[in-house]
């Protein structure tokens, strides 16, 4: 088991310099008390740390900010800020029975072409693009905007400004946006599809499609009770919701064998024209995205389908975690804003990026409902010609043909658009914060995203 | 999949009769025990009715198991009178004449003193609250989501075929503790439902799942959800069932009943997660069987239970009660349940028999087997994989007395359940918790 869990964490030493004199102690001495010594001494070395951070981050950062915003050294600084990383990665969660399990079955389907191999690649190896420490977002909007004077001493984390249960919140965000991520590496085995007839792969796409599913579960299911143990119904409610936009996501519009999403023909929809932005009720959670409203036009549908994708997620976090903290219902709302804002940014962001370069890499494939793609339907129907060649399968699309065309219209300048517009919304609600180091690293951190 | 395993509607009576002798040898050790199987043409509706003499104490039971579908709007005491006079008076004329004579005297000397077993159908007194169960759970899913694709697939298990075991069982906890503290009142009655409602719930999202992961292309007598819809959307709708279950749950505010019913959650996976791996000695095998068992099966029962007592306020003596009397009768369904896999016919089942040998998974009957057989153990070990084993373990499991010591250890914990049962006030619920744990230990499918 041990030796399990080494291998991830080798993987994972160069994201989380941190934590890696903790893990490898934790390795090398079972014994429990060799063990707490040295998560107090770390403790304490962090408490150094962060007081440090603090005395200097408000002369140094604030003052003269880096002349380019450079991205790791933003979310290093910002992690600084609120103690120790995210805390998905706590040793509790990677030392428990089950993943050091899952990590022995991994093993196993190391060569195979399962999906579930690339997301666990992309979850280790953080390159700047997918990672989306949603986690550490969540503790800097918490301190960022403080706790009410209600909130018993006990409940605080002294040293890094926010309440221990704000940093189990965020520990359950990130398990849940993993959750969904592995959930979704599951393959299609039903015998009318190709990966289903396959004989060579089954098996393995079985195995594979088995620990998935139950990784994936294993994370809901410890984010439940963790989420239970907050003793906040409100939040439970909020965050439930949360999965429930997870699952609604996949069923939007057209879908290959893999579920990969397509977008709709155009002119099957009147294109509304609606000024006011669609989002959730904010009296019922219960109440989904009306996102049948929206479809048509690209903008708002792009919005709807990652609203429920990734922003419901980061900005219910952020909601419930200012909830748990006792804050007004204004400053929660502002902070669900926030989280939706940067969620949408990020993902503009990311939509943008196979564009950047005048040809596509080789092997790189990006969405089809992704905003180049959707906003260069409207510019041009007739590229759906090419897109409906996706029906079976989305890899029988020429995605070279799809990125010239792409690029010889308007699409790309129209997302960086969308990204500017969501970045200066997610800027624009932060000022409702008080201004303190927190908030200045989540500007740092938005500003150097602007900058990728 | 060899959790909880459900049933396809039973038309076949000769099969059924078959199976019925195979059980009744099985079963048959007390004396002058004797059964009789409804020929009655009426099969669609009430599931099987059986009627069963015990010995002198004429111990007689209407089993029900599609005890959905009844005539409304009867208040449970009237029903308790008259229910086998009016209701069932068709088939048990045709079962037996006498037995109905004496019956019908008993019956109506008695609305006031204390009830007996006998009367108990928990499917009938339990009518107001399972009525339009299934049909509550799909206006849920349905209020959740947009996507139509989405709900019919969350939908797809709350057909109303299922035996509805654990609403039933939660609802016949809550009433009977209610009783016990003496708070009959709607509103608790209504959260505790909401209990209910979660409980099957969630199990139906575990079967979504299982479904996905051990490519089974039937359940409950009709196609899996693998069969019919796209793996990624199946297990999206696993997901979906589980977060509306759990919005509704943090809607009663009740942190401590929150707490209790997200163990289920977490024991659910972590029995998974010992199904998977078998690496255990022989020693250690029985013990890792009932782990998972309380895992997978158990603790869905029995923390559910204790949730309808947390949310009426009982003391800890009492959730304790209500949690032991779930997980001895979740134990004991699973017991029963693996040992029909080897029992019953296909048909019976909704599935195929000797699944579980199939998947690779030693099973209780097995178990038992091996102390007889020792060339099992290399078979358990293996996981049944080389050609041959399945039907070889089938043959030496039959041979064994491993199904009578299974269905031992599972009368051990029905009894157990009894007993339990027995320290809350006498109530039609409290008589119908035990009646229950006779359904289990006896049920055919």
């Amino acid at each position: 088991m041990y030796r399990a869990s080494g291998r991830i964490m080798q993987q994972l030493r160069h994201r989380m310099p941190a934590l890696e004199g903790r893990l490898a102690v934790s390795l090398a001495a079972p014994a429990l008390k060799t063990f707490t010594q040295q998560q107090q001494q770390q403790q304490q070395r962090h408490e150094q740390v962060r007081w440090t951070a603090t005395s200097t981050v408000s002369s140094k950062q604030v003052t003269t900010p880096p002349p380019r915003h450079d991205w790791n050294r933003a979310v290093s600084e910002a992690e600084r800020i609120v103690g120790y990383p995210t805390s998905f990665l706590s040793l509790r969660w990677l030392l428990s029975d089950e993943i050091a399990n899952v990590a022995l079955h991994l093993r196993k389907l190391v060569g195979s072409a399962h999906p579930l191999m690339k997301t666990a690649k992309h979850l280790l190896y953080n390159g700047k693009n997918t990672m989306q420490a949603w986690g550490l977002i969540v503790l800097l909007v918490s301190k960022a905007a403080g706790h009410a004077p209600s909130v018993p001493d006990v409940e605080q984390d002294k040293s890094a400004g926010v309440l221990h249960s704000q940093r189990a919140l965020a520990e359950v965000t990130e398990m849940i946006r993993i959750s969904h991520l592995v959930h979704n590496s599951v393959v299609n085995l039903q015998s009318s599809t190709e990966a289903g007839q396959d004989a060579a792969t089954y098996d393995d796409m079985s195995f594979g499609n088995k620990i998935g599913l139950l990784t994936g579960d294993y994370l809901l299911g410890h984010s439940s009770a963790e989420l239970a143990n907050l003793r906040n119904q409100e939040v439970v409610e909020l965050i439930s919701s949360a999965v429930r936009d997870f699952s609604e996501s996949e069923f939007i519009g057209e879908r290959d064998e893999q579920n990969n999403p397509l977008p709709y023909k155009p002119g099957t929809f009147q294109r509304p024209s609606l000024s006011v932005a669609v989002d959730f009720n904010e009296h019922d959670v219960m109440t989904p995205m009306p996102i049948a409203q929206v479809l048509g036009n690209p903008e708002q549908e792009w919005e709807c389908r990652n609203i429920l994708n990734a922003g419901s997620l980061l900005g219910k976090s952020c909601q419930a975690s200012l909830k748990l903290a006792g804050q007004s219902e204004e400053l929660q709302r502002h902070a669900y804003r926030f989280g939706k804002h940067l969620a949408l940014a990020w993902q503009a962001c990311l939509d943008a990026e196979p564009f950047q370069c005048p040809t596509l890499p080789l092997d790189t494939t990006f969405s089809l409902v992704s905003a180049p793609v959707l906003f260069h339907l409207e510019h041009d129907p007739s590229l759906y010609v090419q897109l409906e060649k996706g029906k079976q399968s989305v890899d029988n699309i020429d995605y070279d043909a799809i990125h010239k065309a792409v690029l010889a219209g308007p699409a790309l300048a129209k997302t960086k658009e969308l990204q500017r517009k969501h970045t200066a919304a997610a800027l624009a609600v932060l000022q409702h914060f008080p201004a303190t180091d927190a908030r200045q690293a989540l500007e740092n951190i938005i500003l150097a995203m602007q900058d990728l | 999949m060899a959790c909880l395993s459900t049933s396809g509607r039973v038309v076949c009576g000769s099969r059924r009769q078959q199976t019925h002798k195979l059980l009744c040898q099985l079963f048959g050790r007390q004396s002058g025990y004797s059964t009789a199987v409804s020929s009655s043409g009426s099969t669609s509706g009430s599931g099987s009715q059986l009627q069963w003499n015990v010995n002198s104490q004429q111990y007689q039971l209407v089993r029900r198991f599609h005890g959905l579908s009844f005539n409304p709007g009867k208040d449970y005491l009237d029903l308790l009178q008259n229910s086998h006079s009016c209701s069932h008076n068709l088939k048990y004329s045709q079962c037996s004449k006498t037995n109905l004579r004496q019956h019908s005297s008993v019956h109506t000397q008695q609305p006031a003193g204390p009830v007996r077993e006998i009367q108990i159908d928990p499917y009938i007194i339990l009518d107001d609250e399972l009525k339009y169960f299934y049909d509550d759970v799909r206006d849920l899913l349905q209020s959740g989501t947009s996507q139509p694709e989405l709900d019919t697939i969350a939908s797809y298990y709350f057909d109303g075929q299922g035996k509805a075991l654990r609403p039933m069982v939660t609802m016949l906890m809550a009433k009977a503790i209610n009783y016990h503290l003496n708070n009959e009142s709607h509103q608790l009655v209504h959260k505790q439902r909401q209990v209910a409602l979660f409980s099957e719930m969630v199990h139906s999202a575990s079967l979504v799942h299982d479904d996905v992961i051990d490519q089974s292309d039937f359940r409950r007598g009709k196609p899996s959800v693998n069969a019919l819809w796209n793996h990624k959307k199946v297990t999206m709708a696993g997901d979906y069932i589980l977060s509306i279950a759990s919005i509704m749950i943090a809607r009663l505010r009740s942190d401590d009943v929150t707490i209790v019913l997200s163990q289920i959650l977490t024991d659910l996976v972590q029995g998974e997660f010992m199904q998977l791996g078998s690496r255990e000695t022989e020693n250690e095998r029985f013990a890792h069987y009932l782990t998972k068992t309380y895992r997978k099966t158990a603790s869905l029962i029995a923390n559910a239970l204790k949730a309808t007592a947390v949310i009426a306020q009982a003391d800890d003596n009492v959730a304790e009660v209500a949690f032991q009397y779930g997980r001895n009768i979740g134990l004991a369904f699973q017991l029963v349940d693996d040992m029909l896999d080897f029992v019953s016919s296909t048909e019976q089942m909704g599935k195929p028999t000797a699944a579980d040998l199939k998947l690779g998974l030693a099973t209780a009957p097995v178990l038992f087997a091996c102390e007889k057989y020792p060339e099992l153990n290399p078979m358990v070990m293996r996981r049944f994989t080389e050609p041959g084993d399945v039907e070889r373990a089938f043959e030496l499991v039959h041979k064994s007395h491993g199904l009578e010591q299974t269905r031992f250890l599972a009368k051990k914990h029905c009894n157990e359940a009894i007993r339990l049962a027995q320290e809350l006030t006498e109530s039609p619920y409290q008589k119908g918790l035990q009646v229950v744990a006779d359904l289990v230990i006896n049920r055919l499918k």
